[in-house]
């Protein structure tokens, strides 16, 4: 625009009470539009030669979404790291955890070495309470060599008087970013501008050091005839500043600048090609390039300088003087914008501009088309605000499912249900070409509520729309096909799994997860593999524990770890690895189960958590904790409306735990109350069993463990057989028949023996009959790991990384390494194994050589750290 | 996109609206008035002083306009306290 354009100065004084502030943890720049708060952050910021990094980020124009800005600053952060990671970028998910976000932000923040100064600009545009409390945290727990800058039009509730007390907190306010007349002289230079001493004195005098002023005034002086006269009029003018030198800007500028300044000022951010088109003339792009160069208010918001955005308290003037000049022309720029968002896939720009068009069935219909990609992409809070801007009282019944998407992303049932009602209502009259959509959407989403419920007969009347196969529709119609069918597998595959036992489980789940892959939506996928592994729990525990893994893996790489999606997964891992005596690492993952729950109340999951907590504690000998923990997941099972795959073992064990703490006439009471198919279940018979013989009845045990031990009672697996064989054997030692209790103690080990269980001895307290088969076994290695586990130490979860590499053992060296953890002799082993003495003598030679042991119980010793010693491990 | 005052029917929630003088360094053009539809400006030296009636939330959004166009706020004066506070006449017993 200008041959002269105004530069920033060099604000000496100001860029050293930075450089100051910058020793303690946060600076907050407060101060009112225009005061050149930014501009002087950049020029600090953009220095040559500074040694730190910088992770800059400007909060978005009435920023509602706690999550759509956390994500920002977390992308602003891992940016400016830029660590070369496997992870995954940063992508939104419907699920929202805010604490376990800022943790995220602040594990980058701690990770990254040097110093590293964090910008977050406009921070009063963020209006969400919770974003603010959380920010308190990530401020006042920022580690050392992070400082953080804030900037904002006004003082916010950032709770931060701690660092205050702490001298960590440095504050410059407008006083202090008033240009000085010497400064005013200095940008008056810069600008190429000659005017008068006492001009510059008159110009510093009405705009009172105001940057913004000076900046607008400066553009005006650049190019103007008489500059002494421009001052003077000024002056004598009694108007608002900015309003006045905006009017003088315009007043200057060729008609196509000034048009195109006025038509783009109702966009958050404008490129060549839109401004073009609200324009309706091409060379925009020209135009905001030499706007910026100009340093008018108009700055770039990608290296490439595609994307351009007006400096908010210019735009806004701007934008009054378009409704004031071309007022009849705003509904019609509006709309013209909202069909290039639209047609760009920048869904919720477009709604904007719609709603601000005032064509409000057209919101609706955009809105409720993209609502449920919108919740997948986590923006539930940004729709939250979008529905508030419809006018109350209009009648768009399209917006029920809005909102029913929604309600159930936030966990809000009832309400969901509510609005599916309204929503299905309106699908029966509605015109042919919304209805399919509406009525797919429909499906989905009550499918959803259906599972979240536990009303899992209702899950399979839903799912006939996954049949309808997809074609002959626009590409839009297949994206939210695809969005919907994707969450419809995973959620149908969860209920076969957790509710029915079906085997179509499995099938369901990869499908689902394939499809997910196949449209990029991770976040599915991670979600659907997170089920897998219970989904396969007829299969060895390793295949399982590999499932498990594997998706939680996945979900650390997106940066899910801490996410409700991968609970199941880390809930379902924890499990498998307590049952084969690996506690601590199994609490471990709990524990993390726990955090990623935090806000999630649903009684599926949460029934899951309550009984791995009881299952663990149980297994640990510790009776009380885990009854409050049976209790607590019975009570949840009680509320869930359809059936449970684990009900009749979580109902089971309460009962058998009742019986060992010595009530076993509570127990008695509540077995009494269930109905026939539960009470004859193995779980449940087992539980029998267990009050028997606390009541001193060992042939009434060995009569309730009756058919779970033939076969006949239906079980969850063959763990409960494990569980009933041992119960028998205590029955037995019980009765005096030391011989049936060996007989049956040993079947239980040769049951365990593939998965290495360890959890139902221990849960049925079968020391002593182990103790008393020491000497007879055929599963002497498992044995010993069993009882290592009931004398209190839990057997150490596999950690390859910190053991230093060992030669592989041959199959038949572990063959040999097994029994030596036992009693046997040389010999003995030789003819357990049908081998000569020689090959068992060579054997052990080569393994103490492997690994670098001296004798038998070092060898021993340290297979074990290695876990040689379990059987189906050898990978 | 920035949300302009609410009409002043829409408040139910708000108690009584009240007529309130907004005072506002230097005189205020078309421009920066039309983001006030619902005030009545008036000049008062080197000021500009806007009344109307409104209830709370509308009263906030146009401190927050306020905020954004970069004026500076002189006085913000309730003219008509919406509760009526007793009159000393009244409670005089004959």
């Amino acid at each position: 625009m200008n041959r002269t354009a105004p530069r920033l100065i060099e604000r000496i004084d100001l860029l050293a009470a930075l450089d100051r502030a910058a020793a303690g943890k946060v600076t907050i720049i407060s101060a009112p539009a225009g005061s050149g708060k930014t501009s002087l952050l950049r020029a600090w910021a953009d220095r040559p030669g500074q040694p730190h990094r910088l992770a800059v980020m400007q909060v978005q124009r009435d920023q509602h979404d706690a999550q759509q800005f956390w994500l920002a600053l977390l992308g602003a952060v891992r940016q400016a790291v830029a660590t070369p990671s496997h992870a995954e970028p940063q992508a939104a998910t419907p699920d929202f955890n805010e604490p376990a976000m800022v943790d995220r932000v602040l594990s980058e923040l701690a990770g990254q070495c040097g110093r590293l100064i964090l910008v977050i600009d406009d921070l009063h545009e963020l209006t969400s309470p919770d974003a603010l409390a959380q920010l308190t945290r990530l401020l006042t727990s920022l580690p050392g060599d992070v400082h953080a800058v804030l900037t904002t039009r006004r003082d916010l509730p950032l709770r931060l008087h701690q660092l205050r007390l702490a001298g960590e907190l440095a504050e410059i306010r407008a006083a202090d970013l008033r240009f000085s007349e010497r400064e005013t002289r200095e940008l008056l230079d810069a600008s190429g501008i000659a005017l008068s001493a006492s001009g510059a004195v008159l110009l510093h005098q009405r705009t009172e050091g105001w940057a913004a002023g000076l900046r607008l005034a400066a553009i005006s002086l650049a190019d103007h005839p008489d500059p002494e006269r421009f001052v003077a009029e000024f002056s004598g003018s009694d108007r608002t500043v900015a309003e006045y030198l905006l009017a003088e800007m315009l007043e200057r500028q060729p008609d196509d600048v000034k048009d195109l300044l006025l038509r783009t000022s109702l966009l958050d951010r404008v490129n060549g090609e839109l401004a073009d088109l609200l324009t309706g003339r091409p060379g925009s792009e020209r135009i905001l390039l030499a706007l910026e160069d100009a340093n008018a208010f108009v700055v770039s918001l990608d290296p490439e300088r595609m994307w351009f955005r007006y400096h908010r308290l210019f735009a806004d003037l701007l934008r009054l003087e378009l409704r004031r000049a071309l007022p009849e022309e705003v509904p019609a720029l509006h709309r013209r914008a909202a069909e290039w968002f639209t047609q760009h896939g920048h869904v919720v720009d477009a709604v904007r501009h719609t709603q601000a068009a005032g064509d409000w069935p057209a919101a609706t219909r955009l809105l409720a088309d993209h609502s449920f990609s919108l919740t997948l992409d986590g923006h539930t809070q940004t729709i939250q605000a979008l529905l508030q801007e419809f006018p109350p009282g209009a009648d768009q019944p399209e917006l029920a499912l809005v909102h029913a998407t929604v309600d159930l992303v936030q966990g809000r049932l009832d309400e969901a249900a509510a609005h599916l009602a309204v929503a299905e209502t309106y699908a029966e009259t509605a015109p042919p070409d919304r209805q399919r959509r509406l009525q797919v959407a429909i499906a989905s989403l009550k499918l959803s509520l259906a599972r979240r419920r536990g009303r899992y007969a209702d899950v399979l009347d839903q799912v006939k729309f996954l049949a309808s196969p997809v074609t002959g529709q626009s590409d839009e119609d297949i994206a939210l096909d695809s969005d919907l069918r994707a969450v419809a597998l995973m959620n149908l595959g969860t209920v076969e799994a957790w509710s029915l036992g079906l085997p179509d489980a499995e099938r369901h789940l990869r499908e689902g997860a394939a499809l997910a892959r196949k449209i990029g939506r991770p976040y599915l996928e991670v979600g659907c593999l997170a089920q897998l592994g219970f989904a396969s729990k007829v299969r060895p525990f390793a295949v399982t524990q590999r499932r498990c893994r594997e998706a939680i893996a996945l979900a650390d790489r997106h940066g899910w770890g801490a996410e409700p999606l991968i609970a199941p997964a880390l809930i379902t891992l924890s499990g498998a690895l307590v049952w084969t005596g690996e506690f601590d690492e199994g609490e471990r993952l709990l524990d993390r189960a726990v955090q990623a729950l935090q806000a999630d109340t649903g009684p599926d999951i949460r029934l899951l958590l309550y009984h791995g907590g009881g299952t663990l504690q149980a297994g640990r000998g510790r009776d009380h904790e885990a009854l409050e923990k049976f209790t607590m997941a019975e009570h949840l099972r009680s509320q869930l409306e359809g059936s449970h795959a684990l009900a009749n073992q979580v109902t089971g064990w309460l009962l058998a735990t009742q019986a060992r703490l010595g009530r076993p006439g509570e127990a008695r009471a509540l077995l009494a109350a269930l109905d026939d198919e539960r009470a004859g279940s193995g779980e449940i018979r087992n539980a029998c069993a267990v009050i028997c013989l606390e009541e001193g009845d060992p042939a009434g045990a060995l009569e309730a463990a009756r058919d779970v031990l033939d076969g006949t009672a239906p079980v969850i697996g063959y763990v409960t057989a494990v569980e009933a064989h041992l119960l028998a054997g205590l029955a037995h030692r019980q009765l005096g028949d030391q011989r049936a209790a060996n007989k049956a103690a040993e079947r239980a080990l040769a049951l365990a023996e593939p998965d290495r269980l360890v959890l139902p001895f221990a849960i049925t307290g079968s020391a002593a009959l182990l103790e008393a088969l020491r000497h007879e076994t055929a599963h002497a290695a498992l044995l010993a790991d069993i009882l290592d586990v009931l004398h209190g130490s839990s057997l150490a979860a596999e950690d390859q990384s910190s053991s230093p590499p060992v030669e592989e053992l041959s199959p038949s060296e572990l063959r040999v390494l097994r029994y030596l953890p036992t009693n046997l002799s040389r010999p003995e082993i030789a003819s357990e194994l049908s081998v000569s003495v020689n090959t068992v003598n060579t054997h052990v030679r080569s393994i103490y050589a492997k690994l670098q042991a001296r004798d038998r119980s070092s060898a021993v010793q340290r297979a074990r750290e290695l876990r040689l010693l379990s059987a189906g491990r050898t990978r | 996109m920035r949300v302009h005052l609410a009409p002043l029917d829409h408040g139910v929630m708000d108690p009584a609206p009240a007529r309130y003088a907004i005072r506002i360094h230097g005189h205020l053009g078309a421009t920066v008035l039309s983001a006030f539809p619902a005030l009545v400006p008036q000049r008062y030296g080197a000021d500009t002083v806007l009344t109307g009636l409104l209830d709370r939330s509308a009263l906030y959004g146009v401190l927050a306009e306020v905020e954004a166009l970069g004026l500076e706020l002189v006085e913000v004066r309730q003219l008509t306290p919406h509760r009526k506070s007793p009159k000393s006449g009244d409670s005089r017993s004959p």
